[in-house]
Parts: structure tokens; sequence; C-alpha cells
């Protein structure tokens, strides 16, 4: 089972990973071998059965609304590849 | 002193004065550098490591050591957040990552004491169950199969933590389980792999992967190991809203190894004509001295075992894929330049992301994507309910469950499968343990024929990790294993 080349490249376009030409033909052998493998999920019964999102049967804990004083801009922003004064720096989005 | 201390041994020799936390970060930080080939750590921070050690030397002549562990050299997987030194999670795109911060887990060891060697090797993004994935290159097992002088996969994706203490890179180490990264790499190493319930360590400041799934757990020599490094990691957070508000345990003091009246579940869907016939002697054995040893041997099902693996790929890669969304070259790693923001990204992804990890957020990526989120998502959602209420019921009958931890021994380098769905299935045994969130233990039981470790698995219901120990530890002190690995790294 392959998994057709048009929907891997849309694919890419939505994760935003550029797909290389030369990898397109063994990348979709191995995500329709993934594909095959999940579709085994398909002949489950499950009409009356609940999702289960997460296996920790207590509600979310929400802390104490406390300011802290930690991770300054100038911290965070010496791991940005590109900064310019205080900001992260990106290509030019509008024309 | 004698090599390969474990961390109750270290424990006792600093207490008597009979070495120091420098003498012990020293000899560790040696034999680093003589494994080096075993490629087990990304990062070795030597300076910070003798720095700690001292200051740990000079607080137990003042007596007032943070903990009976202050001044053991530990190691730590490159997925914990380290405040002042890299932190990669073995990818191209974090290669120059230095967090500001601290994870909650580390920061635990830090308050106790232990001195980190630094960071281990592991899948990219905790991807993968042989450490080839990792942009650092792959792990070496320390343990070579008898007949051949070819190198071995540790497992994964917790490769580097399983091999750093199976080689005395470290006298323990942290590691995290999605699937079954930290007790397949134990059981490939012959070492003690410790999975919590999830909630019981704070997944705050670890390189997430699959949220609901994630857990950071020990990696040991022994199951007191295990017990006295769980109790130093585990407890409450504030920072991580899922983590549990369970009171913590002394789970070291209160280990007891008594089975007697125990009953002990053999899932019957764990049984293969594929298992290898030492892994399935293994297990017998195993069952066979529980059952000397006062437990009582229950029959069980666990219907829905072979769905755990599709399930896991499908919510596991739908979790990454929403994850990684922020590795996007703006904020911190690497970034590729494109004509416009859409390309930097697209550039940035293709570049920094391996096949492995482009390949699960792909799927990841599907599953969610409009028309096929309720096919496969909410469907795989479903099935979880199905596994976990397996285990609920099996619950209601046995104290805890034994299964190999994994189909085989450590395998070749060279020959893992093209098809990934074939090394996939790697994680068969241990996947459906994360997905009902319960803890498991994989023990070091018996060499195979090619004198290659065999792990076994023990599994018991949330929070009842005292048990799971309990158990463990009549296993270990019952077969008494020792390892007998010939270190042939440093002749």
């Amino acid at each position: 089972m392959e998994f057709d080349k048009d929907s891997l490249l849309k694919l890419g376009k939505l994760s935003k990973i550029k797909i290389d030409e030369n990898k397109l033909s063994s990348l979709s052998i191995d995500l329709g071998s993934i594909l095959k493998f999940i579709d085994r999920l398909q002949s489950i019964e499950t009409d009356n059965v609940d999702p289960t999102s997460n296996s920790l049967d207590q509600s979310l804990v929400m802390r104490d609304d406390i300011a802290l004083d930690e991770n300054s801009a100038t911290e965070i922003l010496e791991n940005a590849p590109e900064k310019e004064l205080d900001f992260f720096s990106v290509p030019k989005v509008i024309e | 002193m004698k090599a390969g201390l474990n961390l109750i041994e270290a424990s006792e020799l600093l207490a008597n004065n009979e070495t120091s936390s420098v003498e012990l970060t020293k000899i560790y930080l040696d034999n680093i550098n003589k494994g080096q080939v075993l490629n087990c750590y990304n990062t070795v921070s030597s300076e910070e490591a003798l720095k700690e050690a001292e200051s740990s030397d000079k607080r137990r002549k003042e007596k007032k050591s943070k903990s009976k562990f202050d001044g053991i050299p530990i190691g730590i997987k490159d997925l914990f957040c380290t405040k002042n030194i890299k932190t990669t999670a073995s990818s191209k795109i974090l290669s120059s990552f230095v967090p500001t911060y601290e994870s909650t887990a580390s920061q635990s060891c830090i308050n106790a004491g232990l001195i980190s060697l630094g960071k281990l090797n592991c899948d990219e993004f905790a991807m993968g169950s042989t450490n080839k994935t990792s942009y650092f290159g792959s792990v070496i097992n320390p343990w070579k199969s008898k007949n051949s002088d070819a190198n071995l996969v540790p497992g994964g994706s917790s490769g580097g933590s399983a091999a750093a203490v199976a080689a005395d890179l470290c006298i323990a180490s942290l590691g995290t389980d999605t699937g079954g990264s930290i007790r397949q790499p134990a059981s490939f190493t012959g070492t003690v792999g410790l999975k919590p319930t999830y909630g019981r360590v704070s997944r705050w400041g670890i390189v997430a992967f699959a949220s609901s799934l994630d857990q950071a757990g020990p990696i040991t020599k022994t199951v007191e190991d295990s017990a006295a490094l769980f109790e130093i990691i585990s407890g409450h957070d504030s920072k991580d809203s899922t983590s549990s508000i369970k009171q913590n345990e002394n789970f070291y003091d209160n280990l007891n190894s008594s089975v007697k009246g125990m009953k002990i579940g053999v899932p019957k869907e764990f049984k293969s004509d594929d298992l290898p016939a030492s892994t399935q002697k293994a297990w017998d054995d195993c069952k066979k001295l529980l059952q000397e040893n006062g437990a009582e041997l229950i029959d069980i099902s666990l219907p829905h075992t072979m769905d755990a693996l599709p399930t896991y790929y499908i919510i596991a890669p739908a979790e990454a894929s929403s994850n990684l969304a922020r590795y996007d070259g703006v904020k911190y790693g690497i970034r590729e330049n494109g004509k416009n923001l859409i390309e930097m990204y697209e550039e940035t992804r293709s570049i920094g992301f391996g096949d492995e990890v482009k390949r699960r957020i792909l799927i990841g990526t599907y599953v969610l994507s409009s028309g096929y989120y309720d096919a496969y998502y909410i469907k795989a959602q479903k099935v979880r309910s199905l596994i976990k209420s397996d285990f609920n019921e099996a619950f209601k009958r046995v104290d805890a469950i034994l299964t190999p931890s994994t189909p085989s021994t450590a395998f070749e380098i060279e020959n893992e499968p093209k098809d990934p769905v074939q090394t996939y299935l790697n994680d068969i045994f241990t996947v459906p343990v994360n997905l009902a969130g319960i803890p498991a233990i994989s023990v070091p039981f018996a060499n195979d024929e090619n004198n290659l470790p065999i792990g076994l698995q023990l599994i018991t219901n949330s929070f009842e990790e005292q048990k799971l120990l309990n158990i463990a530890k009549n296993v270990q002190d019952t077969i008494n294993y020792t390892p007998n690995l010939d270190k042939w790294w440093i002749k």
C-alpha cells in the first residue's frame, strides 16, 4: 500500500515540512505501511465506548495565580536564531 | 574501590568517608572518557559536575548534606531541560538550545545533591526503539553477542540512559517512557527500568513528545536504586497540571520483598510462537520462582493487547505533531532561511527534523486532519478506553501482571528492518501500559544463549509502585542476576 503522492505533498504543506522530491517515493511507502497498520482499528466495535484523552483520574490542578519573576526576555532571546532589539525577528510578512 | 557501584553502595561509601564526591565524579568522568565509543553522552558537563562535587563534599564535612545520596554522579536523558546546559532532544533542530530553566525532575535530583555528569543520548525527540534516530548517532550497547563482534542497539528511546548505567558511565540515570522507552532499553542492557504511573513525576521542563503518555523514571542497576531515585523525582508539581496530587511515599524505606499470598496474572495474549525460546524460558522460570516464593499464578486475559500498538501509533503521532509545531526556527534552535515566512518554516523543519520524526508528524497531522479525525483519532481514544478497562478488570483479580519486557533481546545496529512498522513491534509488550497510564518495571532476569540480557516486565495498577518495586525486589533477590559484562571498549 502506498500513500497517494499528492496527498503527501498536501500533508507536508499542512505540517510545514518541505518534502524533497527524491524522498517522495520512499516516504509514501513508509506512510502507506503505517496507515495499513493503524487501519486495523476500524474493525473494533466501539459504538458505546467513551474516548480516553488522558489516563489520570483527576481533574487538572490549577496553581495559585502568583506572579513570578523568572525567564526574562533577555534570557529567552538568547536562544533566538535571529533577533532585533528585544524581539524575535522573522522574514518580512507584509509586502 | 569496586567498579560498578550502585546508588546505595555509593551512598554508604560516602557516609563512611571511604570516598568523596569529587573522587567518585572523577572516576565516572574518566569512565565516560574511556567509553566514548559507546556514544552515550551528547554533552558531558565535567566542569559543572566537579564544581558541584566540591560543594557536596563541603556540605558533607559540615554535616549539611541534602540527602544520603548527596554527591553521587548520575546522567540525565537529553530530553530534560537543564539550566545553562545544552538540551537537544538529540535533534538537529534543537542542537543549539540552552534552556533558561531546569526541569522539575532534574531539579529534584539537584535538591537531593545528586551530581549531573551530563546529558544522555536518546532517539530524536524520544521517537524510536533503537537509538538510531538520534542526530548525534547511535548509542552502542555495551553488551555484545558472544559469537559476534557486531555492534548492538541499546534499545530506545532512553538508549544512552540505559547503556551508560550498564557500562558504569554513571551510577544511575533519568529516562522517559512514552511507549516503552525506559523498559525496552533497560531490558536490552541488563538494567532496571521503572515507568511510573502517569502523573507521578512532573513533566514540566521535559521536551514533550506525546503529552498524555510521557512519563519520566529511573534507570538503575538495582531495584533498591530504582525505589530511591523514584522517591527523589516523584511528587506533586504545581507547574504540571497533570501532576498527581497523591502524597509522595518512602518507596525505598518501605521496600519489602515478600510476595506471599500475592496474585500474579499471566496474560494469554502475550504468549506467542514468535517469542524466542530463551525469553519464554525466562518468563516460565520467573512464574515458577514467584510461585515458590508464595505467590499464586492466575491466567488472565487482556483482550485488546494486540490493538494497543496501532492505537499508540495514532495517539502518539497526533500529540507529537501538535507538540512539535513549536519548532519553527523563530524562538529557539536552528533556522534555515527561506524567501518568506512559510518557506522559512518549511525549510527549517525539513532540515531540522530526522526521517522518523517527520514520518510521525506527517501521520499525526493526517489523523488529526478534517475528515479523518473521527475515523482515526477519536477511534484510537475509544480503543484506549477498552485497553484501560482490560487492565481494570484484570486488577480486580490480581495484584500484578508478569510479561516479557520485549519480544527479543538486543539486535544488531545494521539489522534494523526497513519497514518502520517492523521496528514499532519492539514495543508491543510495553505500549499497552502507557495507554492505560499504569506503572511497570523491567527487571533483568537471565541472559540468552548469546549472553544477552533478557528483561521481564511487572505491571501493577495505578499508584501501586510500592507493590511493583516489592515484587521486583523479590525476583531480583531470588535470582541474584549478575551481569558479567565484558568491558571490551576499555581494552
